[in-house]
């Protein structure tokens, strides 16, 4: 294919006062993006999805459990729901055993990090202990459903997967775009909202982006504006990211640019069949959005801050008329120059419907939407998709009635499971906290991480172990927080807001600077992505860095000021033990932990002990896990 | 093509492996030890990687020191020196081979033009800040699909150069005062930005703020504490891999030839401009010296975006001389030490700034023609890559081979071509399964290539 370049003289919009006479941008034609068919190439990614996975099941597989007995039946489980049922099932018939139910310590750990990003208390870990209700685990559950910090983890999650910030590389929302966006977020997961309704509002919402009354669905386009290129490349990226975050599919990145054929058929049977004609008729839903947003300067939404306006136009269409821009041209087919709407059902808005306002319906309405749903909150909980990645579902290869022919394969780790979710998702209007009560109470959810059969593999897609996780940044930060006692006080929402001292409370992952969460690679929601990675620079910080040292200071820490007025060493040991790693010491771990106490002879050195002994309990190996 | 355990991936049919048993029980375990000792112990990874074009690398350096003068410097007060009547005497524009250049303002690195290439053929994709200094260094549109995943330059020399380190003590990218930007990308951990701000006094939490004596009897404790679980594990080594990245943290703690990398006194930084700046062009030369596994070296210095009054003296001359001092005597001290052939150094702001006369705040505004600075690796100095016309606005002689304006993807391909890196590799790793390559459409449609007429 050869080059050619177009040296343009054209607008550019751009952020400061400037003197540009002319951008020049280079068009690319035809295949852009370096892509092979052969999909055996293409075994090395999910290998290293489960290489991931593996090496974090061993990293926490010893573990001391409670009374934790060898594997078992998969049939001598008790089945709460049908996700038991599906998943016991499909185990039996593999003739695999299933890892025990997790412990109570091993349970609450998992479901408080889960729900709420926080770890138990130590009086939460007794409380717990000791209760004897035969219901207590469904109790627990209601109430962190029921909690404040359910709330904030949750709109963390939510502003992960749309994107909140308040300066990104491509559009600058400000703090007040940002706060509107973080308010109505909050709001959604606070009052149960149903995710239909969110999505919807995502694709459709005008408004002006700062507006505290209301303003805040209108972010989610504003975001999508792309800049160097002509306005079609914003009604496809308005295309990508609505399908990726919303429908679990990712390649219409690819599809915006060439036909699936020759680029998409070895991995995605539904892609292949996708022409980017088709593609662009699902971006056209977004060609009367007004992309030139004009900025407005309220004083209704405090002086310093600027707003966008998002608005649809009347009229107009998808022109096929570009020639430079982040996409190859768009040309003309045949005697066809303007794409309308059709979105990949075959369905076109009504006459007179406005178009996004059609697409959001229709989006919420296509089985993908459900398929999306259920996968990406299966795998907050189970750590591992059906489908994973989570954007790169294949719409042909999901539905068991309907089996792809061959050599494919249905693309779902256990794809009954994937459909009996995705119905469950509609049945309950997408609302999260009766999804994931659902999935939370179920035995697959509750069982042990800990695995004494053989164990390969082979096994991942049965899920016959609970697979661990390393915390999010803001968990260790809270984690740290909360286990020893002392906080720290963040100004992130403008001088007259209260100080914020949870991490998980941020309104985006670029403020409250600290190595600490830096270090543990919350990522920015633009150039680098959230990630669970473990690096030096994470052993150096939580070994050295002051975040930590001065919190391990009995001058400072609740926790252990406590813990010194208690005179029976055991007594102290065990309290520490909950306190930071949610569970009690063994007997050699108590020993040891013992004797150094015990090796301090006054107050003074006590002290010191303790601190030691906390120091080392954050350095240990679940500290940073939810296992 | 084969790893070195023998494992041929082509030979291994379907994308989910695991319905099809192709991969046995003992070959996987093979892999998966290594995996559970992170991608750390498995260098090149070769099964997982293809180069598609047959491109050959210049190989002339060992390591890079790249330098991103954020906020973008006016090219035609710098690098692209334009005499005007608004030109301060005080520049004293000088010769040097092909090169003007404002010896008043920089007499440090004018002192070391003999060993500077100056790419003025250069011209940015986008005037604005954030976008274009990403731009800049992931070598790709951020606007794109891949670049959401796609890695540092620096990310991607650590991930190619890390396998030849018998030494790996040190990280193999390191990021002197950035604090963020683009990392790691989909690329494994260990080669995402070491960031630090130095000081001279030493590697940041390389040392207990409680004391080493304390420090050992803590770890001491924790090891303790840990030995049970090590022991039950039914692998028999619990978590190699944090074990791994423990081990390489503890190996940086109280390590006297680490903090010695680190560690500088006052005459030291006096001759480096006692500036931030200059402290990590200490830090980068001794890391580089060090031979401990850094190949790869950024420097932010940010600043430059001077809209207003550009020739104050605490404006474009300040700020000058403190990149002047810097680099300048990082220059010189490299030459000295006789690596200066081995280290490519390459400074570029994120684009240029306006030309001709300054704006009515005596200032210069955002534009896209600027200029690349190159030094080291055996490149021919005293010379200039290109031509802009007489106010700076264009490229009048692109001065290379492609015969068109130097883009941020060409200058990726040349430190790759430097490193001895195929620019042309497609790694088959990616999560979005598309293939990911090292310098965007480079091998199937030779769209972009390295400045191969420096060494010239």
């Amino acid at each position: 294919m050869k080059l050619i370049y177009l040296f343009l003289a054209v607008a550019v919009v751009c952020l400061s006062s400037l003197a540009l006479n002319a951008a020049e941008i280079a068009s690319v034609s035809g295949a852009n993006c370096s892509f092979t068919s052969q999909p055996d190439n293409f075994a090395a990614r999910e290998l290293r999805v489960h290489r991931d996975l593996v090496s974090r099941v061993k990293q926490l597989e010893s573990i001391p459990r409670r009374s934790t007995p060898a594997a078992v039946s998969p049939t001598s489980l008790p089945q709460r729901n049908f996700i038991d049922r599906i998943v016991f099932s499909r185990m039996a018939a593999a003739k695999v055993s299933s890892a025990p139910l997790s412990s109570d310590e091993e349970f609450l750990r998992r479901v408080t990090l889960d729900l709420t990003g926080r770890i138990p208390s130590s009086s939460d870990i007794r409380t717990f202990l000791s209760d004897s209700s035969p219901v207590k685990r469904d109790i627990l559950i209601e109430q962190l459903l029921n909690s404040g910090e359910f709330v904030d983890k949750w709109t963390m999650w939510m502003g992960d997967l749309l994107g909140n910030v308040g300066s990104a590389s491509n559009v600058q929302p400000g703090n007040g775009g940002r706060d509107a966006f973080y308010n109505y977020m909050r709001d959604a997961i606070g009052s149960n909202k149903s995710f239909r309704d969110v999505a919807y509002e995502m694709v459709s919402a005008t408004g002006d982006t700062s507006d505290p009354a209301g303003g805040g669905p209108a972010n989610f386009i504003y975001h999508q504006q792309t800049p160097m290129g002509p306005v079609q490349d914003s009604y496809d990226t308005s295309l990508a990211k609505s399908a990726s975050v919303f429908l679990g599919i990712g390649y219409y990145d690819c599809l915006l640019c060439h036909n699936g054929r020759g680029h998409l058929d070895g991995i995605s049977l539904w892609g292949g069949s996708v022409t980017r004609a088709d593609a662009q008729k699902m971006a056209a839903f977004f060609s009367r959005l007004n992309f030139n947003m004009p900025r407005t300067n309220s004083d209704k939404y405090s002086g310093q801050y600027d707003s966008w306006r998002v608005l649809d136009r009347a009229s107009g269409n998808y022109d096929l008329t570009t020639n430079f821009g982040n996409r190859p041209n768009r040309a003309a087919i045949g005697t066809v120059k303007t794409l309308t709407p059709m979105y990949r059902d075959g369905k076109e808005p009504a006459s007179g419907a406005g178009y996004r306002d059609s697409f959001g319906k229709m989006m919420t309405a296509d089985p993908m939407f459900a398929r999306n749903f259920a996968n990406r909150l299966f795998k907050a909980f189970f750590n591992l998709g059906l489908v994973d990645p989570v954007d790169n579902m294949d719409p042909a290869r999901l539905d068991p009635n309907k089996p792809p022919p061959t050599p494919w394969e249905l693309q779902a780790a256990n794809p009954e499971l994937l459909e009996a979710l995705a119905f469950e998702a509609t049945r309950v209007d997408f609302q999260l906290k009766d999804f994931m009560r659902l999935i939370v109470q179920s035995s697959a959810y509750q069982l042990s991480s800990r695995y004494d059969g053989e164990w390969n593999i082979g096994s991942i897609p049965l899920f016959a172990r609970h697979y661990p996780r390393r915390l999010d940044a803001e968990e260790v930060h809270d984690a740290l927080v909360k286990s020893t006692g002392v906080f720290t006080n963040y100004n992130v929402n403008g001088p007259t807001a209260p100080p914020l001292q949870w991490a998980m409370q941020f309104p985006d992952p670029n403020v409250g600077g600290s190595n600490l969460l830096n270090s543990f690679l919350r990522g920015n929601r633009d150039s680098a992505q959230r990630s669970s990675a473990a690096s030096i620079l994470q052993r150096l910080t939580i070994m050295n860095d002051s975040f930590i040292t001065n919190r391990t200071k009995v001058s400072a820490s609740l926790t252990l000021q406590a813990a010194a007025k208690l005179t029976d060493n055991k007594a102290v040991v065990d309290e520490l033990f909950l306190t930071f790693v949610s569970r009690h010491p063994t007997a050699d771990e108590q020993s040891k932990a013992v004797s150094y106490l015990t090796a301090a002879t006054t107050a003074a050195a006590r002290n010191s002990a303790l601190e030691d002994l906390a120091w080392a309990l954050i350095n240990k190996i679940d500290f940073l896990d939810s296992y | 093509m084969r790893d070195k355990f023998n494992f041929d991936a082509s030979q291994h049919s379907g994308s989910f492996f695991w319905k099809r048993p192709a991969l046995g029980r003992r070959t996987f375990f093979r892999h998966i030890a290594t995996a559970v000792g992170g991608y750390y112990l498995m260098p090149a990874r070769s099964w997982e990687r293809v180069a598609s074009a047959s491109a050959t690398p210049i190989n002339k350096a060992k390591k890079v020191i790249f330098i991103l003068m954020g906020g973008a410097p006016s090219h035609t007060d710098t690098f692209d020196l334009k005499v005007g009547p608004w030109t301060p005497q005080s520049f004293n524009p000088t010769q040097y081979g092909d090169i003007l250049f404002p010896q008043g303002l920089m007499p440090n690195i004018a002192a070391q033009m003999d060993s500077v290439s100056l790419v003025r053929s250069t011209r940015s994709w986008a005037a604005v800040h954030g976008l274009s200094q990403t731009w800049w260094q992931i070598g790709r549109n951020p606007t794109q699909a891949l670049s959401k995943i796609a890695p540092h330059i620096g990310s991607v020399v650590a991930i190619e150069k890390r396998s030849s380190d018998t030494d790996k003590t040190l990280p193999p990218f390191v990021s002197l005062n950035t604090g963020n930007g683009p990392g790691t990308g989909y690329l494994p951990p260990e080669n995402a930005p070491f960031y630090i701000s130095p000081n001279g006094g030493g590697l940041p939490n390389a040392t207990n703020p409680d004391g080493q004596t304390r420090f050992e009897a803590r770890y001491k404790l924790h090891q303790g504490l840990d030995n049970e679980v090590i022991q039950n594990s039914p692998y028999g080594g619990v978590t190699e891999e944090m074990v791994a990245f423990d081990a390489n943290a503890r190996s940086l703690m109280y390590n006297p030839e680490v903090a010695k990398i680190f560690t500088f006194d006052q005459t030291e930084r006096n001759r480096y401009g006692n500036t931030g700046f200059g402290n990590a062009c200490i830090t980068a030369r001794n890391l580089l010296a060090s031979n401990k596994g850094t190949h790869f070296v950024q420097i932010s210095i940010g600043g430059w975006d001077m809209h207003q009054n550009i020739y104050a003296p605490n404006s474009l001359p300040a700020l000058a001389r403190t990149f002047d001092n810097g680099l300048g005597t990082l220059i010189a001290d490299l030459k000295a030490a006789g690596t200066l052939n081995d280290t490519l150094i390459v400074a570029m702001g994120e684009f240029g700034r306006t030309v001709g006369n300054p704006n009515q705040a005596s200032g210069r505004d955002h534009f896209l023609q600027q200029t690349v600075l190159f030094a080291g690796a055996g490149i021919k100095g005293n010379k200039s890559i290109g031509q802009t016309d007489a106010l700076g606005a264009a490229t009048i002689d692109p001065g290379w081979s492609r015969n068109r304006d130097v883009r941020p993807e060409d200058v990726e391909a040349t430190i790759y071509s430097a490193l001895g890196i195929d620019w042309t590799t497609i790694r088959r790793d990616d999560p979005t399964g598309r293939g990911f390559d090292y310098v965007p459409f480079a091998a199937e449609q030779d769209l972009y290539g390295p400045i191969h007429e420096l060494w010239n």
